[in-house]
């Protein structure tokens, strides 16, 4: 640039200028700017078209990405040089422009401006996008953006799912099929958004931050079916794929084929092949599998319950049973030792009603003998003396043994034995003890009952009535 | 069972950690029914999460949801 100064008649007014050299005119130091810029190093930028637009001798557009636009002209001669389709250019699309910076210094009724002149254009190659995603992928990769949605908690069973994906895609239909299979009927709240154009990215940004933002959102699907990478371009977007790493809520990726592989895959917190294993992501648990297995859970925890209770209840039972039956066997003995001894004591009665039957006959015996001898001894007194004294002890021997037999019978009579002999029951408690009124059977509840040939056990079922 | 579960997941953990406890063999009478007891009402916040997700698939969209939130 020229160091030539313009001289300004008069005083200056206001501030002192500062230490630079100048004031030059404006319009040469345009031109200056001009051929310093042209002198610039050529070079070839890659980017998106936005704000395509046309004069009568050039197109204008700027050419941007995450990071920043220059604005962009090439003259219409240089762009049929290229040979392109009129439709190739346009908004969205990704280019390769080759030219170097330039300045137009503006006219008396233009303004002036800088631009990057392109003097070649042309689409964007798969190679060309490869590139820049591999530099993308470096980037955020450094920055530590893959693992934060990977260390994110995704619940086994979410009530409410988010879904990023275009209305009338088919990844829908794919989704909800996927939903289906596992069995789960919750929630779903649609972010619809384009998929494709250069709308996509920033759409679909704000998708996820409004359903992120919805605190009954528990996780996130991004979907869109297959596409070239340029058709998928959009999730490899740098500002999508930074927000979408440092949200709350999980989000699971299904974007193209298996064999596509967009930024978004990377910082996703899974990644799937399809829509329909996006939505067996989201919700991990199958629903029906899971039904069953409770239903097994809770029958297998009644039985333990019960099995707990009653194996318990046995086993006491059992120890219960030990002591009960120790007492019924000495109780059984003890029975029969009454029963010996009842018996014993009858016979002992029976002998000696016998023994003491045989002594009255023989004293009586005595006593006549001695009766006769005494008649016959006074027989020369009187026949009728001796004859009446014989008739007197004959009497008084009959009515000895007479008294002697009523005895008999009576004790006989009294024999409870014998009352059973004609007949007749007698009731028992199982300690032996007689049961002798119908309250006391009762009471009892069970009674032996014992006839003369035996004796059973009984249960009373009836009240006693007082009869 | 002293609190509500924070998730399925958690709640069937739990459960399978008492379903462990209790095969084991090893509880006593006591802590058997508890834990019968603590596993029923696992079983029964766990029906409930799946049918809370059995009902029917609702649909909502986020635009009219968002416009809702502003008109109100």
């Amino acid at each position: 640039m020229g160091q030539e100064s313009i001289p300004i008649p008069g005083e200056p007014s206001g501030a002192a200028d500062p230490k630079l050299p100048g004031p030059f005119a404006v319009g040469r130091y345009a031109r200056k700017l001009q051929e310093w810029l042209r002198g610039r190093a050529r070079v070839l930028l890659i980017g998106e078209v936005t704000g395509l637009g046309r004069s009568r001798v050039q197109v204008y557009f700027e050419l941007r990405d995450g990071e920043g636009a220059v604005p962009c002209a090439m003259w219409l001669s240089d762009l049929e040089r290229m040979g392109l389709d009129e439709r190739t250019l346009r908004d969205g699309a990704e280019v390769v422009v080759g030219g170097g910076p330039d300045y137009y210094p503006g006219g008396p009724q233009s303004s002036p401006g800088f631009t990057f002149r392109a003097t070649h254009l042309r689409l964007a190659g798969e190679g060309d996008l490869l590139a820049r995603l591999e530099q993308l992928r470096r980037q955020l990769e450094a920055e530590g953006l893959f693992d934060l949605q990977k260390q994110l908690r995704r619940p086994r069973l979410p009530r409410t799912i988010g879904v990023v994906t275009g209305e009338r895609g088919a990844a829908r239909q794919d989704f909800l099929a996927g939903l289906e299979r596992r069995g789960w009927r919750g929630t779903v709240i649609w972010g619809f958004a384009p998929v494709q154009d250069r709308h996509a990215a920033p759409a679909i940004t704000r998708a996820l931050q409004d359903l992120a933002a919805r605190p009954e959102v528990e996780a996130i699907v991004v979907t869109r079916g297959g596409g070239s990478l340029a058709d998928l371009w959009a999730f490899c977007d740098e500002t999508l794929c930074r927000t979408t790493a440092m949200l709350r809520v999980p989000v699971i990726s299904a974007v193209g084929h298996e064999r596509d592989r967009t930024l978004i895959d990377e910082v996703a917190a899974v990644a799937c092949s399809t829509p329909t294993h996006a939505a067996e992501a989201a919700v991990p648990l199958d629903c029906r599998e899971a039904r069953e297995s409770l239903d097994r859970c809770a029958a297998a925890l009644g039985r333990t319950a019960a099995a707990a209770v009653g194996d318990r209840t046995r086993h006491l039972a059992a120890l219960a049973r030990g002591p009960a039956r120790a007492l019924q066997r000495e109780r059984f003995v003890l029975n029969q030792s009454i029963r010996e001894l009842r018996a014993a004591a009858e016979r002992r009665v029976g002998e000696r009603a016998d023994y003491q039957r045989r002594i009255a006959l023989v004293v009586l015996g005595r006593a006549g003998r001695r009766a006769a001898g005494a008649a016959a001894a006074a027989v020369g007194e009187s026949g009728h003396r001796a004859a009446a004294l014989e008739r007197a002890g004959q009497a008084a021997v009959r009515r000895r043994r007479d008294a002697l037999a009523g005895n008999g019978v009576a004790l006989r009579a009294h024999d409870p034995e014998r009352t059973l002999e004609r007949g007749y029951a007698r009731a028992e408690r199982d300690d032996g003890e007689p049961v002798t009124t119908a309250a006391a059977a009762a009471a009892a509840g069970r009674v032996r009952l014992r006839f003369a040939d035996g004796a059973l056990g009984a249960t009373v079922e009836d009240e006693a009535d007082g009869e | 069972m002293s609190e509500e579960p924070k998730s399925y997941e958690a709640a069937v953990e739990r459960l399978e950690q008492i379903i462990d406890r209790l095969d084991s063999g090893q509880a006593g009478l006591r802590e058997t029914l508890d834990l019968c007891k603590e596993g029923r009402e696992l079983v029964t916040y766990c029906a409930s999460e799946l049918d809370a997700v059995g009902e029917g698939l609702k649909e909502l969209r986020l635009d009219e949801l968002a416009a809702r939130l502003e008109t109100q």
